[in-house]
């Protein structure tokens, strides 16, 4: 007995160090913090339950069979984050470059198992060379197990992908599937081929940070979500979101104790929207006025700016936000945007999570470069979310909601719970001009009559007033009251219960 | 007494002039272009009548449109503030015409204070201290030791045609006086194509000292004692105060009794400013006349009492003044502060934009007085000066009223432009500004390579990190409190934080007290009480007791704090965390003199420069239109452009990368 306990105490001494002392300084070296030290920053102090810290991997190929490691180059487990249960794996560069064997997926697949019998989130944290090529298809089937659970959990437990090292080829899907991705700047990249291939096959000379480095995919491609300075930083702020989100989607999102006063009044608001109405200002303003303590935690910050996507909280309780953004773009849609917030949108729906819509939205982004690339089809997602969506939905319209987009933008249409405008809103096929010059075709040439013309039109639709006779707008308020009047309607909402005909699914135009 | 008055001015002057107005039962009519429709001061008034479109030219300065204003509106007098009409002699006179009285002197007064010569000449007639120099044509180096011997060491060499320092030189003696009136003819005809040069007495480290004077129509003259405005930073007023810290009885009634007998030479009728330049031997001689209101007004106010803009007013009126020289009060210690809307981090660019937050310190009668045009959610436009507010305080002492001036500063909050308050507070914390012994170089010697918040000493700065452990634990204490929590197995919260700010790391240890924590850091320990709440700017409270106020904003990790001029952004951490922080490499922040980035958010209309192209400093480079303005960028810096980043076309965000250079 006695001496199984120390063999107990080794063991356990030989998993923590990994790869060894000297592979851990070289992980720092390179400005990257160990699996373990991830984890303790992550979660609560002292909370986390490591489990298959023996396990090793069973493969002979290669000489293969006399290298094990115990743990095989992931760390998993559970603990808390601000007491609440999440499940976590962080895979271990010091170990085989944190290359993912048979035994190493089975690792990440038994937390996720956990987590979706219990309904708790999972964090997977990013560093791996690969597949373990050694292994050959046995790894190959590793990944492919990690794959469908992150798909059976897809809507069911949040899944947060944190990138803090290499993610290359394969390896790129889990977290692809994912609800979120982390990068952390520098020292973290994701890519299907690397620079080498790239190089050969297109002759494209690019770094792995160009091809596929946090700054890449937080403003290019939208891979990501949020890009951080360091590991420490990225795993802080990974706690921030965690508190927004419910454990899963048997549950409401959680709520802490609210100070901001639900009835908190900003006259400010009522100077935002500009007189000229081609002059942008910034509906971040608007939202950080509006939510709990002025706190936005804003995704994909740097991709698609037109639209503005984060969580916030309202009476303590978390809220989804969309908005148009009015200073890039004048807040069209585009391909990019729709997307954007058409994953947002389905998010919040997922998981209990009501969405607030602000909106200002001049139409959909014309030209060929759109067309061609398919901004029918984009652009539908983004109507599907929100028409398929049945969590409390409240929207404001501050200014425009011209033609196709006033509908996408959850409108009473598509079954926008409470909507309201602004004094200032203008809902409208078209803005006023381009509208006088196909009704009034025949006088264009007479600017005297197509400004009387335009003058007319904006008088009988430049206003909150015709959408309202109809319904389609349930009040018009004052910018000030926005907080009170939301947080009102999301109090009113809370017990909202609505379901969609049964399906096997949807089909959303992919 | 006037039924009604109108203020041919804006912004926080016609709001001042206002409430004076008001408080006396006078009516009031505001006039306002296109752009200040909105303006605070014309909501104040009890009427306003548009004046034409934004560029004060064609609205403010109109005095055809004015006059038209006060006859549409029956106006019978006008109070024209400062700057714009307020020393047109036309305009007085044009308003005497049409039978309205110009709130202000008479326009013959006006007329001969406005000419340099004249006014210089009037001040030589009533014995009014003037430069010594000589006008004269100078025949050589010999006349001129001569005339320098006459007038006394130090003197100053100038050329009349020169400026921006070329063409002049100061002596101290006769060889310097002999060899600098030869190389500064030579300068001047070669710079210039012009060698007239003359001397002038060269006031050493001078003051800029003004006189508050106050004339009625009957023959009545007081003089308000003096304000010094030598904090300036090119030529413009910074910080007033009254008094002065360098005026001493004797000085201020011989000052004041000048400035009496010159506002006499000239019938002045209403307040005024004589100007002097003080030299550190309390020498002083007389600058100019200043025949209006003075922004730095305020001031004097607190320290005599009188409400000058009543003042004003009652004159016009044709009353007497109701008290004489004897009554004149000075009690006690006032200092202004404007407030610009101005980025002291980039030059004193001029900011414009959204005020987003706008909540300046409460007003508190008899020591926080706060003038202002605009409000939360109003526009600064670039079309007009760029003072928003003024602060002015007033204390026993001038030790007190400093102390109340970095307090109201630090409640002074605003967002979504750049103001200059924390520059303002890096002054007020400044030994020299303190003491009192500086001249009007003040700015220009001690901040030669502009302002930076970081670097402003703090007597405290543990204080600002126990407050950062304050926030962040405020912060946890509710993350704590979440709902679906694991029953029994809460997050356990360490006593022992450290605080990483800038280069250094602070250990604190953290106890619950009543209302509040205690932090202590070695063995310095802070009660801290406050009622603070999630996202205030405004921290107030008390530490071990005494009240303080401070501005903090959490930002990602960071929590940005101002106190006292100091700007920090402390980040606070567990002991753990703040190791493995340590392991994370330190990167270099990017090297922005090899960046065009945008001042404002705006849109990218031209870029006017390609890739591998030198330019030149001082070429243009790009063209930002923000707010219908076109804003030329242009080379700081002799370089190279490598890439071009944004394209035109695009909108930027401030701070955003338009041009690489090599």
């Amino acid at each position: 007995m006695h001496d199984i306990i120390r063999q107990l105490e080794e063991k356990r001494e030989k998993a923590r160090l990994g790869g060894g002392q000297k592979r851990i300084e070289g992980q720092h070296a390179k400005g990257k913090l160990t699996a373990r030290e991830r984890i303790e920053l992550l979660l609560d102090d002292g909370s986390f339950e490591e489990w298959d810290m023996f396990k090793e991997h069973r493969c002979t190929e290669f000489g293969m069979g006399a290298e094990t490691i115990p743990g095989d180059g992931v760390v998993t487990g559970y603990g808390t984050v601000n007491g609440r249960l999440v499940f976590v794996f962080s895979q271990d560069f010091t170990v085989f470059g944190g290359s993912l064997s048979e035994t190493h997926a089975e690792k990440i697949c038994k937390v996720m198992d956990h987590a979706m019998k219990v309904g708790a989130p999972v964090i997977g944290l990013n560093d791996s060379g690969g597949a373990r090529i050694q292994e050959g298809v046995d790894s190959l089937g590793g990944y492919a197990e990690v794959f469908q659970r992150n798909v059976l959990a897809s809507g069911v437990v949040p899944q947060i992908s944190l990138i803090m090292g290499p993610c290359a080829g394969g390896a790129v899907y889990s977290p692809a599937m994912t609800d979120f991705i982390f990068m952390v700047k520098d020292s973290s990249y994701m890519f299907v081929t690397g620079p080498e291939v790239v190089k050969t096959v297109t002759h494209e000379e690019v770094t792995a940070e160009e091809l596929g480095g946090a700054v890449t995919h937080n403003t290019k491609s939208g891979v990501a979500d949020l890009a951080f300075e360091n590991d420490v930083e990225a795993l802080m702020m990974t706690r921030r979101l965690v508190s927004f989100l419910p454990a899963s989607n048997r549950e409401k999102p959680p709520v802490v104790p609210a100070f901001d006063p639900p009835d908190r009044l900003d006259h400010s608001l009522d100077t935002l929207v500009p007189a000229n109405p081609n002059q942008p200002y910034d509906m971040k303003e608007l939202i950080a006025k509006m939510v709990d303590d002025g706190d936005f935690f804003e995704l994909q910050p740097d991709y698609a700016k037109n639209i503005i996507i984060g969580l916030a909280r309202m009476e303590g309780a978390t809220v989804g936000i969309v908005a148009n953004q009015p200073l890039v773009l004048a807040g069209c849609l585009d391909i990019k945007s729709s997307i954007k917030a058409a994953r947002f949108v389905r998010f919040c729906d997922a998981f209990n999570i009501p969405v607030v819509t602000l909106v200002d939205v001049p139409g959909f982004m014309p030209g060929t470069s759109q067309e061609y690339g398919g901004i029918i089809k984009h652009g539908a997602k983004l109507l599907y979310a929100y028409a398929e969506c049945t969590v409390p939905k409240v929207t404001v319209i501050t200014r425009k909601a011209y033609g196709g987009a006033y509908d996408v933008m959850s409108s009473k249409h598509l079954r926008g719970d409470v909507n309201f405008a602004w004094p200032s809103a203008e809902i409208a096929v078209m803005g006023p001009k381009g509208a006088v010059e196909i009704i009034f075709r025949e006088e264009k040439n007479d600017p005297a009559k197509i400004a009387a013309r335009e003058a007319e039109y904006k008088s009988r639709f430049a206003n909150p007033f015709v959408a309202g006779a109809r319904g389609f707008i349930d009040d018009v308020i004052m910018p000030h009251e926005t907080r009170k009047r939301v947080c009102r309607s999301l109090a009113m909402l809370k017990d909202k219960e609505l379901t969609n005909p049964w399906r096997k699914h949807g089909n959303i135009p992919l | 007494m006037f039924k009604k008055i109108l203020i041919a001015n804006r912004g926080e002057i016609a709001c001042r002039v206002i409430k004076t107005a008001h408080r006396m039962g006078i009516r009031t009519v505001a006039v306002y272009s296109e752009a200040d429709k909105d303006a605070l001061f014309v909501d104040l008034a009890d009427e306003g009548v548009c004046i034409g479109p934004a560029p004060s030219k064609e609205s403010y300065l109109v005095i055809d449109k004015i006059i038209a204003a006060c006859k549409e509106t029956g106006a019978e007098a006008v109070h024209p503030g400062y700057g714009f009409l307020s020393e047109n002699a036309e305009f007085s006179r044009r308003l005497e015409e049409e039978g309205i009285k110009f709130i202000g002197p008479k326009h013959y007064s006006v007329g001969k204070m406005g000419d340099k010569i004249e006014s210089k000449k009037l001040a030589l007639e009533a014995r009014v201290n003037t430069i010594p120099g000589y006008n004269e044509a100078i025949s050589g180096p010999d006349e001129a030791v001569r005339i320098a011997q006459g007038i006394g060491y130090p003197v100053m060499i100038k050329a009349s045609a020169g400026g921006g320092g070329k063409g002049l030189r100061v002596a101290f003696n006769d060889q310097e006086a002999h060899e600098g009136f030869s190389s500064c003819v030579n300068e001047a005809r070669n710079a210039f194509g012009d060698d007239r040069v003359f001397i002038e007495k060269f006031v050493v480290e001078p003051r800029h000292i003004e006189i508050q004077v106050l004339g009625d129509s009957h023959g009545n003259y007081v003089y308000l004692n003096e304000r010094d405005c030598s904090i300036q930073r090119r030529h413009q007023k910074v910080i007033e105060e009254a008094p002065s810290p360098f005026v001493d009885p004797e000085m201020r009634r011989a000052m004041g009794e000048q400035a009496v007998a010159l506002a006499r030479a000239v019938n002045y009728e209403s307040a005024g400013t004589v100007e002097f330049v003080v030299g550190a031997d309390k020498s002083f001689y007389f600058l100019e006349m200043n025949t209006r209101l003075q922004v730095e007004h305020p001031v004097t106010e607190f320290i005599t009492g009188i409400d000058l803009v009543e003042q004003m007013i009652r004159v016009a009126a044709g009353e007497r003044l109701s008290f004489s020289q004897q009554d004149v009060r000075l009690d006690g210690w006032s200092m202004e502060c404007r407030i610009n809307a101005e980025d002291p981090f980039r030059g004193f660019l001029p900011s414009t934009g959204r005020l987003v937050r706008f909540q300046p310190p409460l007003e508190q009668e008899g020591s926080v007085r706060v003038d202002t045009g605009v409000y939360e959610g109003g526009e600064i436009s670039m079309y007009y000066d760029s003072m928003i507010a003024k602060l002015i305080v007033h204390g026993a002492t001038r030790d007190q009223a400093i102390a109340r001036m970095r307090d109201a500063l630090n409640a002074f909050v605003i967002r979504g432009i750049s103001s200059n308050i924390p520059f303002q507070a890096a002054l007020l914390q400044h030994p020299r500004f303190c003491s009192g012994h500086f001249n009007t170089g003040f700015i220009a010697e001690e901040y030669p390579k502009g302002f930076d918040a970081a670097m402003v000493p703090h007597d405290d700065p543990v204080l600002l990190a126990a407050v950062a452990t304050f926030a962040r634990l405020r912060y946890i204490d509710r993350a704590t409190r979440i709902e679906g929590q694991m029953p029994g197995h809460g997050r356990k919260v360490p006593a022992g934080w450290v605080v990483i700010m800038g280069e250094r790391e602070y250990a604190m240890s953290v106890e619950p007290i009543e209302g509040g924590l205690s932090i202590r850091h070695r063995d310095q320990t802070y009660h801290i009480v406050s009622d603070w709440r999630f996202g205030e700017l405004l921290f107030t409270g008390t530490v071990n007791g005494t009240p303080i106020c401070l501005q903090i904003e959490r930002r990602g990790l960071r929590y940005r704090i101002a106190h006292f001029g100091l700007q920090v952004e402390p980040m606070v951490m567990t002991q753990r965390a703040a190791h493995l922080l340590s392991l994370m490499p330190k990167k270099a922040p990017p090297d922005l003199s090899r960046l065009l980035l945008s001042p404002m958010p705006g849109l990218l209309r031209e870029i006017a420069v390609s890739e591998g192209q030198e330019v030149k400093a001082g070429e243009k480079l790009a063209v930002i239109e923000a707010m219908k303005m076109e804003n030329v960028l242009k080379a700081e810096q002799d370089r190279k452009v490598k890439r071009i980043v944004a394209k035109p076309g695009a909108s930027v965000a401030v701070d955003e990368v338009i041009i690489e250079f090599e």
